[in-house]
């Protein structure tokens, strides 16, 4: 007699989270992790030579609703048949009609992204990785500090304290860059400083014949402010080299190692913790991170 | 679990049978190596014949049929101006036969990222739960060194275990198509005189392990020796080939790549499995290479191996299959490794 | 891509052989299930194993073959000097390949080996790289289509054209094949580029490093482990100087 023993199919598909639209914010839920959100390019802003900043808009309203997301976190950006590539936010927690990211021409991917149109359509996975703890700050002073692209990512906590101005005392922004052109989101700086009343320092390590602002490394503005180490809490987002000499000094200032925070930058190639590309130390850089204090920067190897 | 014994007679019926009515996956033998010992590695047969269930170890682990070494995570298909999305990750069932312990263990250790990790992984759930699994003891080599690992048995993350107790096995049988199988075939419930069998030849097993690495505190003494100069010697030795990732039954790494078609109305976003030993692993937009020696790149490997990382508890993912030592042209070898980095700790303390 | 704004680019192509088997050739003429498209990707304006046309007017040109007389470098310039981008394809063209086997005797005792009492203009073979700029090397005995297939498309929709930064290792054990040092054989897949899909060494045959060196080949290591496996000095020099692409290894 023939024993018949045919296994039944396991169809994944017919799990009920895998119909709907995935919500990244909902960790150890099955769903279709390589789904992205499709979305138009509204908008796009020449920063300097190669950066631009661009507006993109989910276009699904449900998709658009999902998604919501904390100051530091990333998104993976999906140019099809391109790359995906890890984009730090950069818009307003607040702002739920477009996201705006600040993309620097690279790679295979931002290359291809800086000749599109705008109504071109990507796509969007996340938002992934945590985020800057803007509630605890509340009541202190804040100081972010960034150097060249790290404006960027700077640009959410920036948001959140100007629109929730009155919880946080003085918040300074420190800003340092190659040279004069390639100083991002300029037009802002005014606004910045008079509507939100943020004091706005800038320096430049090469200056061109129409810079008449500071000249120097990006510590020497630590020079020009008040701290008081005890209640001011620190963001410092650049290049890894920067991170050393910032942290260092705001160390030697005396703020607390786990009141300073750094992003870190790894080239992520899932943002789900499984790819191991971002890793730091025993940490994933896209779930652990990107986001550390500066306590277990120093406990991470290879972290900075 | 149940228990349950089966004479190998009998047990090769069950494998024709299962073999006839679903895709198997066996161990065979593909090659003879210069000293003339056997290879076996893991392909689809078509009759219980083709099947060397008394193999020694398979060359290359099973990982590739729950993660393949490339494998396509979506397709875009482009219209005039737009695009469309399509993921597909259904898998038809299929048997897997003859899994050593090490190699299930591996496996649950994938889970844990996988199945069990932030974002569970719709493609590897998938091919996961439509396998079937059926594991069997065997003799350790003698540079296994899974008893090290605590990797030697296995409890779960199978559909039936078998231990070879002279004419029979002795059946772990842990899940419930897999008892509707048997219930098929003639099975008995073990006497006494089975169960001393089974302990027999567990003790057995256990006792026959050559190789031993020391793993205990491992994962802070990879940290005091982060920058130790072992770790130059190993890497001296290094060829960045990737050979060890590839072998591995839980190295897990991987790249994403996006291709268009040639006909430019189709592109692949493939994942292709990867090893932390290749030169552009950790570099990031803009060329800055995190890990631009040699030694690093196989320092890191290390470190995920045996400190783990947080998403899966810190704990190490090596089984002590040893498939990465007997792979390895340069017989970087985790045993010889670790004990290095031991010596070199005792000599500096 | 369209979607994006971009309109593909249809490059002109010019494809020209010089010293070689033109089976580098033959292989972009190969691969019929996407023939037809990957043609239209481009318009071919002088190839002349499949077309008639032998236009002047090329935007890439495609170069096979290593260059070994003296009218070969005066085409060569010509052709630099037309092209706005131009591409060694195949090993002959990057590294000089099975041609150089040529350069290890005196010029005339190779002259009157092959051409007897009629002896021909001829020089010490060498790669296009030798002449002239190249701007993209594709390597390989034969090239391989599916790699071509990805450049061309890589160059029709403007996107960073990549290489693999890992040895044929790689690929090989992705088809899970059982290292050939194991089965007593030489390969040279720790320390070549890898693209062609472990092609040989699937066949049970060794690499012969028709792609040259990766970018992190250890030779230093590579060459004290061949040793201990029994292959000699001279063995090992004579398996790397087959295709002449590891002329960088000065000694073994």
């Amino acid at each position: 007699m023939k024993n018949d023993l045919k296994l039944p199919v396991q169809d994944v598909n017919l799990e009920p989270f895998m119909a709907t639209p995935p919500q990244y914010t909902r960790k150890k839920v099955l769903m279709k992790t390589d789904k992205v959100y499709k979305c138009k390019i509204i908008n796009v802003i020449d920063l300097t030579e190669y950066e631009k900043l661009f507006h993109l808009k989910i276009l699904d309203r449900v998709e658009r609703k999902i998604f919501q997301f904390r100051p530091g976190q990333f998104v993976m950006l999906e140019v099809p048949g391109y790359g995906e590539v890890p984009i730090s936010l950069s818009s307003s927690t607040n702002n739920h009609e477009y996201i705006e990211l600040c993309i620097r021409k690279t790679g295979r991917t931002t290359n291809v992204l800086h000749e599109a149109s705008v109504g071109a359509y990507v796509g969007l996975r996340g938002p992934f990785g945590n985020s800057f703890p803007m509630e605890k700050m509340q009541g202190n002073n804040v100081l972010l500090i960034a150097g060249g692209l790290g404006l960027a990512p700077l640009r959410g906590p920036l948001y959140w304290v100007s629109e929730y101005r009155d919880l946080y005392k003085d918040v300074h922004v420190l800003y340092g860059a190659k040279e004069p052109s390639q100083m991002l989101f300029t037009y802002q700086y005014n606004e910045w400083e008079k509507v939100n009343h943020i004091n706005m320092l800038s320096i430049v390590e090469n200056p061109d014949e129409n810079w008449n602002g500071r000249v120097g490394m990006i510590t020497e503005l630590l020079d020009e402010i008040e701290i008081d180490p005890i209640n001011t809490y620190a963001i410092v987002c650049g290049p890894p080299v920067m991170f050393k000499f910032v942290c260092n000094r705001l160390d030697k200032i005396g703020i607390p190692m786990n009141k300073m925070f750094v992003s870190l930058e790894r080239r992520m190639h899932c943002g789900m913790g499984k790819c191991c590309r971002c890793m730091v130390g025993s940490t994933f850089t896209c779930v652990d991170g990107p986001v550390f204090d500066y306590w277990s920067v120093l406990n991470l190897k290879e972290a900075i | 679990m149940i228990y349950r014994v089966i004479s190998k007679s009998e047990f090769r019926k069950f494998l024709e049978s299962l073999i006839e009515s679903n895709v198997t996956i066996g161990p065979v033998q593909s090659d003879v190596d210069r000293n003339n010992d056997p290879i076996y590695k893991f392909q689809q047969v078509h009759s219980a014949d083709e099947i060397e269930l008394d193999y020694t170890i398979s060359y290359t682990a099973v990982k590739n049929f729950f993660l393949p070494y490339r494998e396509k995570l979506s397709e875009y298909t482009f219209t005039d101006d737009d695009w469309d999305q399509t993921i597909e990750y259904r898998v038809h069932p299929r048997v897997l036969v003859g899994l050593r312990p090490c190699d299930i263990n591996a496996l649950n250790i994938l889970d844990r990222i996988f199945y069990k990790g932030t974002y569970p992984s719709p493609y590897y759930i998938s091919r996961r739960k439509n396998t079937f699994i059926i594991g069997l003891d065997h003799e350790p080599l003698p540079d296994c060194f899974c008893s090290s690992m605590n990797h030697h048995t296995v409890t779960e993350g199978f559909d039936v275990f078998c231990s070879d107790i002279g004419d029979s096995y002795y059946l772990a049988i842990n899940s419930s198509p897999a008892f509707d199988f048997l219930k098929k075939f003639q099975v008995t419930v073990p006497t006494d005189e089975d169960d001393k069998s089974y302990i027999e030849r567990r003790k057995f097993i256990k006792k026959s392990f050559k190789t031993n690495v020391e793993i205990g505190s491992l994962p802070s003494f990879l940290d005091i020796e982060f920058d130790s100069p072992i770790w130059k010697k190993w890497g001296d030795k290094c060829l960045n080939c990737g050979t060890c990732a590839m072998v591995c039954p839980t190295c897990y790494c991987y790249q994403v790549e996006e291709n268009i078609a040639v006909n430019l109305k189709k592109a692949s976003k493939d994942m292709m499995l990867y090893s932390c030993t290749i030169l552009d692993f950790a570099e990031v937009a803009g060329g800055h290479n995190f890990r631009p020696k040699k030694e690093d790149r196989l320092k890191y490997r290390y470190y995920h191996h045996y400190r783990g990382f947080e998403e899966n508890a810190k704990e190490p993912i090596c089984v002590g299959c040893n498939r990465c030592g007997r792979a390895c042209l340069a017989d970087i070898n985790p045993k010889d490794v670790i004990n290095d980095l031991r010596l070199d700790n005792e000599e500096r303390s | 891509m369209k979607y994006l704004g971009l309109g593909p680019q249809k490059p002109k192509v010019g494809v020209f052989d010089f010293t070689c088997c033109e089976g580098c050739e033959l292989q972009l003429a190969n691969k019929e299930t996407t023939l037809v498209d990957f043609l239209s990707l481009m318009e071919i304006v002088n190839f002349r194993e499949i077309s008639s046309d032998k236009g002047d007017d090329y935007e890439i040109a495609l170069i096979e073959g290593s260059i070994s007389r003296a009218d070969e470098i005066e085409r060569l310039k010509k052709i630099r000097e037309r092209a706005k981008v131009l591409v060694a394809i195949g090993t002959c063209a990057c590294f000089g390949g099975i041609n150089s086997l040529k350069n290890r005797y005196p010029i005339d005792e190779v002259n009157r080996e092959v051409y007897g009492e009629m002896p021909k203009e001829t020089l010490e073979v060498k790669p296009v790289k030798e002449y002239v700029q190249v701007d993209l090397a594709i390597p390989g005995c034969p090239i391989n289509k599916a790699e071509v297939e990805r450049i061309i498309v890589d160059v029709v929709t403007k996107a960073e054209i990549k290489f693999p930064k890992y040895p044929v290792c790689v690929e090989c054990k992705q088809h899970i094949n059982t290292c050939l040092f194991d089965l007593g054989q030489f390969c040279l897949g720790p320390v070549t580029q890898a693209g062609c899909d472990a092609v040989c060494t699937s066949g049970k045959m060794g690499c012969l490093g028709c792609r040259g060196p990766f970018e992190a080949p250890n030779f230093e290591a590579f060459f004290d482990i061949a040793k201990e496996k029994g292959f000699s000095k001279d063995y090992i020099k004579e398996r790397l100087s087959f295709f002449n692409a590891f002329s960088e290894v000065k000694d073994v």
